[in-house]
Formats: structure tokens, C-alpha cells, sequence
């Protein structure tokens, strides 16, 4: 079986080799030749899947990351535990993106196709030389063990079978878009035709890109009984970067092509998108910096830094040659002015976002060539920095539907906006006076309230510059903001030592501790208790906390319990115990549930708007 | 049209500005350098926010969940020093070999820590 895999790499390599010879030449027969790239990376993965269900730990990326006792779902999931497999599940994604190219009718015509998946073929097969020469995953083990290490009890979790799948559909995702500018620049076609195409490729990267980071903090969140969700991590602002120029992406391309500067622009973002993919990537693989997600330094951080250089190299010269040609607009659609003036503000605002965390992100590197010492910007410094940026961005987001053609002016603006004003200033008034916390949570409270408003208004009255898709997804942001803003400010905490018939008051209830139950599994023992909690006298819910410790390993591992509300959450962290005396640590976070049930707006509304035929052709719409 | 372009910049660099003013500001509360053990000993008298890479030493470790206070001895190859954490004991604490503390340092001259860092569940296996 494992040669099987190992010859399907192989195959799969050298075919996506000969597609971009041949593609790049706009010969028909590549669209053959990289199916068969395609199909035999999938082949090769299937083979890995295969192994890993088959308990075959001859092979030692299976020895290390799974076990006989696994259940099924998780032998899956170990796929991507490593390093090597997560490399072919990136190859395998990309796969799935240059089929979707070469099916697509629209770049069809005029073989545009063929040059898109020369590029992506590119990139495909630096990812099978990495895997066949650098980090292999058929490694053979010259003393194969019975059962394997097993997977990291941390990483047995759903989260962590969706969350890298999503990131890499993201990260890759955003390949296309560039993809196709570069594939139309090429031949020194000016029409801008690009910017159309590559909305729904834009747009489905952006939505899983989005997912991607979400079910990361989801993860963290549960899991990790930290009880935080984003830590400012470089691995985490690794994935934001991309996800801010992305965002402006989807926007610019929304805009149209008729708008000066837009095709440069697009090119821009694109290029500078999937540049940041890769340095991601590199720098999660690098070692050049230090993070909770302790990187692994050697070889392969050179190689990403070698690709990322000759695509930035690529991308500049490609534009530098054909400057003439990404001057032109081309005829387009009308636009309202006011909007494409939004966009092109909200554009300035994410690119200094996206500056300001790369900044801070690799400032450790940056002093340690200035001033040859590692200085480490905490998590202080990116709220302190991004919030300034962030409020305003979300500020022009709410106010993108009142951006009309019959609002041209400032003036026009302003008559419109004055009423979700006034219920933006009440809401972050009512915040400030009553719940207090500092003027962040009141101006972001404030900011969520004035965009609902215009939001729901433009909903109400079914006219505006915005499409419903476009409409939920900005809801869902400003969902999100409101959790975000609700969970970083209004917190408790408390760390108590209990008997069992205890009662704790927190946060307004009374949680009951009954005592401690221990439970065998066949490698594991498992300590735990459930609290009942009651809110004025009645019992409302209940939470569960387990430790359990591996006969294998020394790392014991945490099931939190989350008691879940609109209003709140409570967390509880069983931190300890001696006998039937257990130390709780009790945890409020206001509004976290927000979050989640935001991201499910926007996903919805992202999927909305890739339904929506006009992403796909944008047609002039009357207002 | 080239008096609308000045503009343009000139409205742009106002926000970068301020970005840059408060990017300062922020950097005064959050930076923190990286020192050696032997070199964070040598700063002991000036409590100022240190952060430190190193080995936990094996057997040091002494956990009290009541408190909850978590002691042991971080190392690296030229020297050692005591660790107070007033925190409860994070799941991955025995598995991590390397950890990377951020406090300062006590009257006592332990090391008080703030933040205590470890390598994620994620880590991907390194390359020879």
C-alpha cells in the first residue's frame, strides 16, 4: 500500500511538472495531463487514509500520530497532525481547486484555464517535491510497534478535524484569484476581465479562510480551558494576515471594473493575499519566531522562504512588464460613487491593519537584526494598536448601506445616518453607565448598534447598495463584534477550594458541588463532577468538568464544562483535587456565544452571496 | 488632478500617523526583551519585566492546587532559577520540554511569573 502512495506522489508531481510546460504553452492536452495530477494526489492521500485506518505503523508518520485504540473519525483526522500530512492535504486542496478551474466554463474560453493551472500546477508541485525530498509521510520504520503514540488527546476533538482543513481551503483558496490575474496579464490582455472571474474563487477562499480562523478560537476555546479564544499568537496573526488583504480582495473585486485603479488594485491584493498565505506558512514551519505552537525549525523554512521570494519576485516583475496593461479599467458597471469611495477607505484601513500586526508580529525578528536581542510584543500591544483600527473599519462597514447614489455628500450621508447614530450613541451611553469597563466595549457596542440599524433599515425598506448576502455577512461581523467586545471586558473569575455538598455563589448563581466520581477506560482514568447551578432558587443547568490521565502519557487531559447563554458564559476548569476536596476554577465571559452564533451569519451569507448569480456576473442594478 | 492626488496622501498619512504615535505608546507597556538565565540574574535588582527561555528541571516541579501555586527551577546550559507561577497547572506543563516565562523577579529573587508559555498539542515534529 505504501508504495502505492509513494509512486502516486511521484506521478502526481512530475504530471503537474509537464501540465505547467504544457499549459503555459495553451496546449490543450495539459487539462489531461493535470487531471492525472490531480487524480493520483488523491490517490496518494487515499493511500495515507488507507494506512491510518489499517493501523499499518510500519509507516512512521501513522506510528506517531495514531494507535490501534483511536477511534475511527480520529485515525482520519491524524492525517493532518503532523507535518508531512498536513502538506499533502494542502497538495490534495489545491488538487480540488484546479479541478474546479478546469471545469469551470467561463475560464474555459479563450483557454484561460490552462494558464491558471500552469500556475497552480506550480505551486501543486513544489508542495510533491517538499513531500517526496523534505518531509515524507511513507517514511519507513525499521522496527515497526505494535500500536502507534496515538493521537494527542488535545488535538481528539472536533474542532481539530475541521479547523486545519478549513485554513488550508482558505490559504489555498487564495491562489486562484492571483492565478488568474497573472494567467490574464500574461498574454498582456488589459480588459480586466479577471476582476469578474475571480469574484466566487475570492469569495470561497475568503468563507473558508473565515471558518478556518473562527473554529481555530472555537477550538481554543473549548479545549485549551484558558478560557480565551485569541491570544495575538504569531501563528494566529499568521492566519489574520492573509485574512485582512483577502477581505479587501472580496471588496475591491466587488467594486467593479469600471473604477480607475481598480485592476491595479485587485492585482495588488491578490498578489500580496497569496504571498501571505505562503509566508504563513513559512512561518509556521520556520522557527524564526517563538510561539505557543513551538515551531520546528530546518530545512523546510528556507525552502518556503525561497518560494515566497520568487513569487513575490514573480508577482512584481509580471506586473512591472505589463504596467500598461493593468492601467486599464475597461468598460464596466456603474457603481455608486459613494460606495467605491467606502471600499477604497475600507481598503486603507485593513491594509494598516494587516501592516500594524505584521509589524508587531515580526517585530521580534526585526530587533533581533537591529539590535541584535529578541524584543516580544504581547498581546497588550495588538489590542492596543488594532482596536484604534478596527472600530473605525466596522464604523464604515455599518455604514455601507446608506452608501447610495442619492446620498451623494457628505452632508447626504450624514441626513441619513442620524437616526442609527442616535441608537449607536444610546446603546454605548446605556454600556457605559450601567456596565462600565472603559470606553472600548461602550464605542464597540455603540459601533454593532449603529450598524444593525442601517443594516436592518436597508433590509426593511429591500433597497440599498447591497446585496442580501453582503447584508447578513456585515450582520454576522457586527455579531461577532459584540461578542468579542462583551467576552474581552466583562469577565469574572474565581478560584475556590470545595467539600462536597459546597455551594458557590458567582456571577448571580449558585453552583453546588456533589462530589467527585472517578471513571476506568481501557488506557485512561478519568476524574470528574458535575455542579448544578441554580439562579434564584431554581435550578437552571448544569456543568461538567473531567481530568483524565493516559496510562501512556504524561500529559493528562482537561474537559472543561461551558454552561452556555445569550447573555454569558460560565467556565469551569477542574484544576485540582485530594480526596473529595476539588479546587474549581470558575470563569464568566459576557456574550461569548455571540461570537459563534455571528460566524454562523456570516458563513450563511457568504454562501448566500456564492450563490447569488451576480457574484458571478455582476449586473447594473437600479436603487 | 496632480492637487487631488497631494490631497489624497496627504489624508492618508494623518491615520498612519497616529497608527505609528500609538504603535509607540503600546510598545512602552508591551515589550519585553528575551534574556538568558544568567543575563535575567543579572537584572534581578531592577524589577523589569523579563521573559526567559528554558528547560524545566526535572523533579523541581511541585504543584498545590489550593492555591494555586505552581513552583519549579527553569534552566537553560549556564544557569538556574526558582519559578513561582500563581496558576493553575496547564495540562501540556509535564510533556513540554522547553517553556518560555514572562514576570519578574521577587524581593525573594524567585522569579515571579505573569505568563507562562508552552508548546501547543500542534507542535509539528522537527526535521533533522
Amino acid at each position: 500500500m505504501r508504495d502505492l502512495g509513494l509512486i502516486s506522489l511521484y506521478l502526481s508531481c512530475a504530471a503537474a511538472l509537464w501540465a505547467v510546460y504544457a499549459g503555459a504553452r495553451g496546449e490543450a492536452k495539459a487539462r489531461r495531463v493535470n487531471l492525472v495530477s490531480i487524480l493520483t494526489a488523491g490517490l496518494s492521500t487515499l493511500t495515507l487514509v488507507f494506512c491510518f485506518l489499517t493501523d499499518d505503523f510500519r509507516l512512521a508518520y501513522v506510528a506517531r500520530n495514531s494507535a490501534r485504540s483511536l477511534p475511527v473519525l480520529y485515525k482520519i483526522s491524524a492525517l493532518w497532525a503532523g507535518q508531512s500530512g498536513s502538506l499533502l492535504l494542502w497538495l490534495l486542496i489545491l488538487s480540488f481547486y484546479s479541478f474546479a478551474v478546469q471545469r469551470s466554463r467561463p475560464l474555459r474560453e479563450g483557454g484561460l484555464d490552462l494558464r491558471v493551472n500552469a500556475i497552480l500546477g506550480a505551486v501543486r508541485a513544489v508542495f510533491a517535491l517538499l513531500l517526496l525530498f523534505v518531509s515524507s509521510p511513507f517514511e519507513l520504520l525499521a522496527d515497526p510497534p505494535y500500536s502507534g503514540a496515538g493521537l494527542n488527546p488535545m488535538l481528539q476533538s472536533l474542532g481539530m478535524v475541521v479547523h486545519p482543513p478549513l485554513l488550508f481551503a482558505g490559504f489555498s483558496g487564495f491562489a486562484v484569484p492571483f492565478a488568474l490575474a497573472a494567467a490574464q496579464l500574461w498574454p498582456g490582455d488589459s480588459s480586466g476581465r479577471w476582476l469578474e472571474l475571480a469574484r466566487p474563487w475570492a469569495l470561497t477562499a475568503w468563507l473558508f479562510l473565515t471558518a478556518g480562523i473562527v473554529t481555530g478560537g472555537q477550538w481554543a476555546y473549548s479545549e485549551l480551558g484558558w478560557g480565551g479564544y485569541w491570544a495575538w499568537d504569531p501563528v494566529e496573526n499568521a492566519s489574520l494576515l492573509p485574512w485582512f488583504t483577502g477581505t479587501a480582495l472580496v471588496h475591491t473585486l466587488l467594486l467593479g471594473r469600471g473604477q480607475p485603479g481598480g485592476q491595479w488594485w485587485g492585482y495588488l491584493l491578490s498578489a500580496l493575499t497569496f504571498v501571505l498565505t505562503i509566508f504563513g506558512t513559512f512561518l509556521t514551519r520556520s522557527g524564526v519566531l517563538d510561539s505557543v505552537h513551538a515551531f520546528s525549525g530546518g530545512v523546510l523554512g528556507s525552502i518556503f522562504l525561497g518560494v515566497l521570494g520568487a513569487l513575490a519576485a514573480f508577482a512584481a516583475w509580471l506586473a512591472w512588464v505589463r504596467r500598461t496593461s493593468l492601467q486599464g479599467a475597461g468598460p464596466g458597471e456603474e457603481r455608486p460613487a459613494a460606495l467605491a469611495s467606502g471600499i477604497k477607505l475600507g481598503n486603507f484601513l485593513l491594509l494598516l491593519l494587516a501592516g500594524a500586526v505584521f509589524a508587531g508580529t515580526m517585530f521580534p525578528v526585526l530587533s533581533r537584526v537591529l539590535v541584535g536581542r529578541e524584543i516580544v510584543l504581547d498581546e497588550g500591544f495588538f489590542n492596543q494598536v488594532t482596536v484604534p483600527l478596527f472600530l473605525p473599519l466596522l464604523l464604515l462597514m455599518g455604514s455601507a448601506p446608506l452608501l447610495t447614489p442619492h446620498t451623494a455628500g457628505f452632508l447626504g450621508i450624514l441626513r441619513r445616518a442620524w437616526f442609527p447614530a442616535l441608537c449607536g450613541a444610546l446603546t454605548g451611553l446605556a454600556v457605559h453607565f450601567t456596565l462600565g469597563g472603559g470606553s472600548a466595549p461602550a464605542l464597540a457596542l455603540a459601533v454593532a448598534a449603529f450598524g444593525l440599524v442601517t443594516h436592518l433599515g436597508t433590509l426593511l425598506r429591500r433597497k440599498g447598495p447591497l446585496k442580501p448576502g453582503s447584508i447578513l455577512v456585515h450582520v454576522g461581523v457586527l455579531l461577532m463584534l459584540i461578542g468579542i467586545a462583551g467576552s474581552s471586558s466583562y469577565t469574572d473569575s474565581l478560584y475556590v477550594s470545595v467539600e462536597p455538598g459546597d455551594e458557590v455563589a458567582f456571577a448571580g448563581y449558585i453552583l453546588t458541588y456533589p462530589g467527585l466520581r472517578a471513571r476506568y477506560g481501557a488506557d485512561r482514568y478519568t476524574v470528574g463532577t458535575t455542579l448544578s447551578i441554580s439562579k434564584n432558587g431554581r435550578e437552571v443547568g448544569q456543568l461538567t468538568a473531567e481530568k483524565t490521565l493516559w496510562e501512556n502519557r504524561s500529559q493528562p487531559s482537561t474537559e472543561v464544562g461551558i454552561f452556555s447563554r445569550l447573555k454569558e458564559d460560565l467556565y469551569l476548569n477542574l484544576a485540582g483535587w485530594q480526596g473529595q476536596t476539588v479546587q474549581l476554577h470558575l470563569q464568566r465571559f459576557a456574550l461569548v456565544s455571540w461570537i459563534w452564533f455571528g460566524s454562523f451569519v456570516v458563513y450563511l451569507g457568504a454562501l448566500g452571496a456564492l450563490l447569488d448569480k451576480q457574484v458571478k456576473v455582476w449586473q447594473r442594478r437600479t436603487f | 488632478m496632480a492637487k487631488k492626488k497631494l490631497r489624497v496622501v496627504i489624508f492618508a498619512l494623518i491615520p498612519v500617523l497616529v497608527l505609528v504615535l500609538l504603535a509607540f505608546r503600546a510598545f512602552e507597556h508591551s515589550a519585553a526583551y528575551y534574556y538568558t538565565i544568567s543575563e535575567a540574574k543579572e537584572l534581578q535588582a531592577e524589577a523589569q519585566k523579563l521573559r526567559i527561555k528554558g528547560q524545566v528541571v526535572k523533579d523541581s516541579v511541585h504543584y498545590d492546587p489550593s492555591i494555586p501555586l505552581l513552583e519549579f527551577a527553569l534552566a537553560d546550559q549556564a544557569a538556574q532559577i526558582d519559578v513561582i507561577y500563581g496558576g493553575v497547572l496547564p495540562d501540556n506543563f509535564h510533556h513540554a520540554q522547553e517553556v518560555i516565562v514572562e514576570g519578574k523577579f521577587t524581593s525573594g529573587g524567585e522569579f515571579m511569573v505573569s505568563k507562562l508559555m508552552l508548546q501547543c498539542p500542534s507542535k509539528y515534529e522537527g526535521e533533522e
